[in-house]
């Protein structure tokens, strides 16, 4: 059973990212950038469906720019065993990530898509969708646990107040939440076994993809400050303010 | 805040003043370029600070323990080991014919310091390994090393060097452990070493005692001692673990810092003899080690350099965070105590040692790897005398520099830094060891004196003054205020250096107990402008590139211009002590103390 | 063109997010039409029509949409989507989960979790957990859209004459997807995202039985939801539906407690547009202080108890 992952290089999640003061974006410039924690947690789960015998390969994809082979050699150490890179310097938002996506399942033919539930950078939530949407597949959003026997995936997803669990018959999209597992730290022999897999380079043309962007961003502004609180000496004090000055209680 | 590897400095230190293309260059080395060598660090990055540094506090506030000639490491060490030697940390160097990665020492020191940083005591036992791995493989038999080098390199056993004895420290020709030769080609050893790192311990299923012992009949002194192997447990030729042999931790020490780390006293031979195997030829023992000194003292400086840096960042952390007294240029309140000058000073003053430091040991790690792969037997020779005299000043300079700057880190926190919860105190008590073990900074000093500037006349130290000389012309070049600054400070330290140096070759032979009191100065001056030329390679190239990245290249400016105005100008100051201090040393008779 | 929201609904009525999205609908564009997709789902339907500014209901009832399956629910809505220039979910989990589903079906983009409509085009939303905010303007033809639930009022129930409720088919089930079980918290809480008050717990309570010890007396005291932080949850203190962050739920009550939460950046953002933040915490250089308006430097073991006498 094939398995494609898809990742995202995103700035790292310790970063406290700075709104640049003309106001058209975030300032990425030299910043940490990282796998998006999601897609790491994505990349663990289609490893360990390999090692459960579940699996029989593991491709990595990627879309942006050139440095994103980093994230693609970092999916392979952790053990995937080849990798895309869809080359592209313009801004892509999460339906042109789809197309791309799609036109790479009409070709590869996984029998799963994994991604993360959401990249930490744009917030979309919303690429694992629309390439269900338009590769005509059923999807699993937010799944906390994933189970494939039998041409089928029984999984368990996260919604608000609990969980529920789905089946869906294969091949799906699956995206993951935080709860799936926990990312293996990756070994130093398999950094350098990485570097001997199979890396692809394509593009949007090449795939006969149109990936412009469909929402301007007129502007990024800093998010509304909030104005100083106090220090309390005591409880006393404390259920005092709350019910005379806040009047929350 | 937790422990940040500074992957930025790192991979600028590695590329722009160590040049890590030049390393990669080197015949079997091209695998390492810049794009493995970001890939690992950052790997070695998230484990270090996810998993060693966190078990930190813990491994001072619950040490290893001792019972019944068992040790119990702090909780998390043991799980903490295995997934370091399953990530195959222990094998960054160590050639690939046995399970290692065989990468160079310049991407595989950044890995290291980071792991110190990350827990000093975790990092003794790869570190003891590591020494255990050298000295196999340099003088150990094929069949010695097929039995232990794999799994030494594994991480499946750990290792550890026995050489110091209650009357054996700095001294080793005081050796007494013994070892008689059995008909079966083994030895029974016999003996009691002390100060044994990781000398007994739960994490893995062997260790691997390197153990220095005479034969009968053997030489007296330094030319008498051999090298053995002595196994906790014997191996079977199959690979499985045999019986228990006789070489047991009678106690551990209760130390200043570096407390998880399980500091032994193995007794050999209480019940008749411990089985040892003989390294390489009766005899060459102590040659031996010395060859892989080299590696053990330049990992001592490594570790000086990561507590420094860990103590600077929380200090960094604290000093933003803690607010006290006004502005002193004006202010509406009280501020973070950042913006005081003394403050600021001190934490320039880590920032600048600990950058300094750093370039320089990667700096010698290149040439380290020059030495050893270099195509033309000339070039090895030559970059490996470069190295052998780099190696006392980055294990002495660095680590009593370690020490400075750990106690400023505790003078930052104000009082808090004298309580121990706050954690600066810890690091102040672990560096407190690193000028001491792997030969004292005053067993450095005379190595640097005698074996390495007496020895061959001066001839590669001043080769060095040549080089530093051939930066300030560079800097001449780029002219502005502070590449002169710089340049008038580094030239001043130089002729400081030189000025030593010529002292010393002057008076080696016939003053040596001026000249060796004096060592210690002489060893800090070296480093103090080995660090400083560092610096000043690394201020042209940060202007050269400010536009790449404004705040990481401003900071290296301004930290090099600090020690420029700051650091370098104690270098007249130790030149004068070196010439003058000798005199006044031997003046003082033993009886008037 | 008029405005479509996708109603949440229980078999009792609507759920509170379906009204907050309710509002930022009428912020679109005045007719404002409801679909209420569901199994035996005509009290949600009722409701909807009484809602203030609802012209129109459209109730679709199957059992192949009792459970919201996304590929079922979504192509419910494909097959009614043409004459709506918006469609929007409120940015629950359902709605997070069909919303960009819909979007691809529409050859549309979709923009996620909307704070503020500027007009009939250009939305707010965070990124970067908050810690930034795009204005975000689309050109395509549908706006398919999640609301932040938080960043706006509740529309009114019961304010005006029901508006019309047009039965309509149910789309068939595309197959492929099987609902096998739930298993959803019951209490009498209120549901975490819509509560007014909510108290967190951190990592600092040290255990479940601790948690639920100590938080839940305050909670009960002040009729509050109950919420955690990352790490807590990651610890096993709470369960993972009670996480408060930038991956977990987002909130905005009158009144956040936070007893023994350090404030990360990724809690921060699921909480600090609350309307007044009370933290507890005895380390007093602990981000949180820096976002609360009320900070009590304080054992949480004591103080909490001790509010919980003095309320």
């Amino acid at each position: 059973m094939k398995i494609l992952v898809a990742v995202k290089r995103v700035v790292d999640y310790n970063v406290k990212v700075r709104v640049k003061s003309d106001q058209t974006g975030v300032e990425t410039a030299n910043v940490k950038m990282s796998m998006n924690p999601f897609d790491e947690i994505a990349v663990e789960e289609a490893v360990l469906l390999k090692e459960k015998g579940v699996a029989t390969e593991i491709v990595a994809v990627s879309c942006g720019v050139s440095q994103c082979q980093e994230t693609l050699r970092t999916a392979m150490a952790i053990g995937a065993d080849r990798a895309i890179l869809v080359e592209c310097n313009e801004e892509l938002q999460p339906l042109a990530v789809a197309k791309l996506l799609q036109s790479l399942v009409a070709r590869e033919q996984p029998a799963m898509v994994i991604l993360g539930k959401q990249a930490i950078d744009d917030d979309c939530n919303q690429t694992g969708q629309m390439l269900a949407a338009l590769a005509r597949l059923p999807q699993v959003t937010f799944a906390s646990k994933l189970d494939v026997a039998d041409g089928m995936a029984t999984v368990a997803r996260e919604v608000d107040g609990g969980s529920e669990t789905l089946q869906v018959t294969l091949p799906a999209v699956v995206t993951v939440d935080l709860r799936l597992n926990e990312p293996r730290y990756v070994t130093l022999p398999n950094i350098m076994k990485a570097k001997k897999k199979p890396l692809e380079t394509l593009t949007p043309a090449a795939l006969g993809v149109d990936v412009a962007p469909r929402l301007k961003t007129l502007k990024v502004s800093e998010p509304p400050v909030r104005s100083a609180g106090i220090k309390v000496p005591d409880v006393a004090t404390l259920v005092a303010k709350l019910r005379t000055e806040a009047k929350v209680i | 805040m937790r422990y940040q590897a500074p992957l930025k400095d790192m991979l600028f230190a590695m590329q722009d003043l160590a040049g890590l293309s030049t390393v990669t260059a080197l015949p079997g080395m091209e695998d390492y370029g810049q794009d493995t060598a970001q890939a690992v660090l950052e790997e070695s990055a998230k484990f270090c600070e996810g998993v060693v540094a966190p078990l930190n506090w813990e491994g001072d506030k619950n040490p290893s323990s001792w019972k019944d000639r068992v040790v119990t490491t702090t909780p998390g060490f043991k799980e903490a080991f295995a997934q370091f030697a399953e990530g195959g940390w222990q094998g960054v160097i160590h050639p690939t014919e046995f399970g290692g990665q065989g990468l160079p020492k310049l991407v595989a020191t950044p890995c290291a310091e980071m792991l110190h940083a990350a827990s000093l005591s975790f990092a003794l036992c790869p570190m003891l390994t590591d020494g255990a791995i050298e000295a196999l493989l340099v003088a150990g038999s094929d069949e010695l090393k097929n039995k232990f080098a794999a799994k030494l390199i594994s991480g499946e056993w750990t290792g550890t060097m026995n050489l110091t004895e209650p009357q054996a420290g700095s001294d080793l020709a005081a050796v007494r452990a013994r070892a008689e030769p059995q008909a079966d080609g083994t030895y029974k050893v016999f003996g009691t070493k002390i100060f044994i790192t990781y000398g007994e311990h739960d994490m893995t299923g062997n260790i691997v005692h390197l153990v220095l012992a005479r034969v009968p009949g053997a030489p007296e002194g330094v030319k008498g001692i051999s090298l053995f192997v002595v196994p906790k447990f014997l191996v079977n030729d199959d690979g499985s673990l045999g019986a228990r042999n006789d070489a047991w931790c009678v106690s551990i020490e209760h130390k200043l810092g570096i407390k998880a780390s399980p500091t032994a006293v193995l007794q050999f031979g209480d019940n008749g003899g411990a089985v040892g195997y003989l390294v390489g030829e009766e005899n060459r023992g102590l040659e031996y080690m010395f060859i892989m000194m080299n590696a053990a003292r330049f990992a001592v400086g490594m570790q000086g350099i990561a507590v420094a840096d860990r103590a600077y960042q929380k200090a960094v952390t604290f000093a933003r965070e803690r607010v006290q007294s006004r502005d002193l240029a004006g202010s509406d309140g009280p501020v973070a105590i950042i913006h005081h000058p003394d403050v600021k000073r001190m934490l320039l003053t880590m920032r600048a040692h600990v950058e300094g430091a750093r370039a320089l040991a990667y700096v010698a790690a290149a040439i380290s790897d020059v030495a050893h792969h270099a195509a033309e037997p000339a070039e090895r020779a030559s970059n490996q005398a470069v190295y052998e005299f780099l190696v006392p000043v980055v294990k002495g300079f660095s680590t009593e520099m370690s020490i400075e700057m750990a106690s400023l880190g505790v003078q930052v926190h104000g009082g808090m830094g004298f309580i121990e919860e706050t954690g600066a105190a810890q690091h102040y008590r672990d560096a407190r060891i690193l000028t001491i073990y792997e030969g004292t900074t005053a067993i450095q000093a005379n190595d640097i004196v005698g074996r390495k500037t007496l020895r061959d006349k001066g001839v590669v130290a001043k080769a060095l003054c040549g080089r530093i000389a051939m930066t300030e012309k560079d800097l001449a070049a780029h002219n502005d205020a502070d590449c002169t600054a710089m340049r008038l400070a580094l030239s001043q330290g130089r002729a400081a250096l030189e000025e030593s140096i010529d002292f010393i070759l002057a008076n080696g032979k016939s003053d040596a107990k001026a000249v060796y009191a004096g060592a210690v100065h002489y060893l800090k001056l070296a480093g103090l402008v080995l660090c400083g030329w560092q610096m000043a390679r690394a201020m042209m190239i940060a202007q050269d590139r400010m536009a790449e990245d404004p705040a990481f290249f401003n900071a290296k400016v301004v930290t090099a211009r600090f020690y420029a105005d700051a650091v370098l100008p104690q270098a007249g100051a130790l030149a004068q002590s070196i010439r003058q201090a000798g005199a006044s040393t031997n003046r003082m008779s033993v009886d008037l103390f | 063109m008029s405005i479509l929201v996708i109603a949440e609904h229980d078999n009792a009525g609507l759920k509170a997010a379906t009204l907050n999205t309710l509002t930022a609908a009428l912020l679109c564009g005045p007719d404002v039409h409801v679909l209420v997709a569901g199994h035996n789902a005509g009290a949600g339907a009722t409701a909807a029509a009484q809602v203030a500014g609802v012209t129109k209901v459209l109730h679709s009832d199957a059992e192949s949409l009792a459970h919201g399956i996304a590929e079922n629910l979504c192509a419910q809505v494909e097959a009614i989507a043409s004459g709506y220039s918006h469609i929007l979910f409120a940015a629950t989990a359902t709605g997070k989960n069909v919303a960009p589903r819909l979007a691809a079906l529409l050859d549309v983009a979709q923009i996620s979790d909307i704070t503020k409509v500027i007009s009939a085009d250009t939305f707010e939303r965070p990124i970067y957990a908050g810690n930034a905010i795009a204005t975000v303007q689309s050109s395509d033809a549908v706006k398919v859209i999640t609301v932040r639930t938080t960043a706006f009022d509740p529309a009114a129930q019961s304010g005006q004459a029901a508006a019309v409720v047009e039965a309509i088919a149910a789309v068939a089930a595309p197959g492929g997807t099987r609902y096998i079980g739930s298993e959803i918290a019951r209490n009498d809480r209120p549901e975490l995202t819509a509560a007014k008050t909510i108290v967190s717990g951190g990592r600092a309570m040290g255990s479940q039985e601790k948690f639920d010890e100590v938080i839940t007396p305050l909670a009960d005291k002040l009729g509050a939801a109950i919420g955690a932080s990352r790490a807590a949850v990651d610890a096993g203190y709470a369960s993972n539906d009670l996480q408060v962050g930038q991956t977990g739920k987002i909130v905005a009550p009158q009144l956040y407690i936070a007893a023994g939460i350090s404030g990360a950046i990724q809690h921060l953002a699921g909480m600090k547009d609350s309307k007044v933040i009370v933290a507890i915490n005895k380390d007093p250089e602990a981000p949180i202080f820096g976002v609360a308006d009320y900070g009590l430097v304080a054992d949480l073991f004591t103080a909490v108890p001790e509010m919980v006498a003095a309320l």
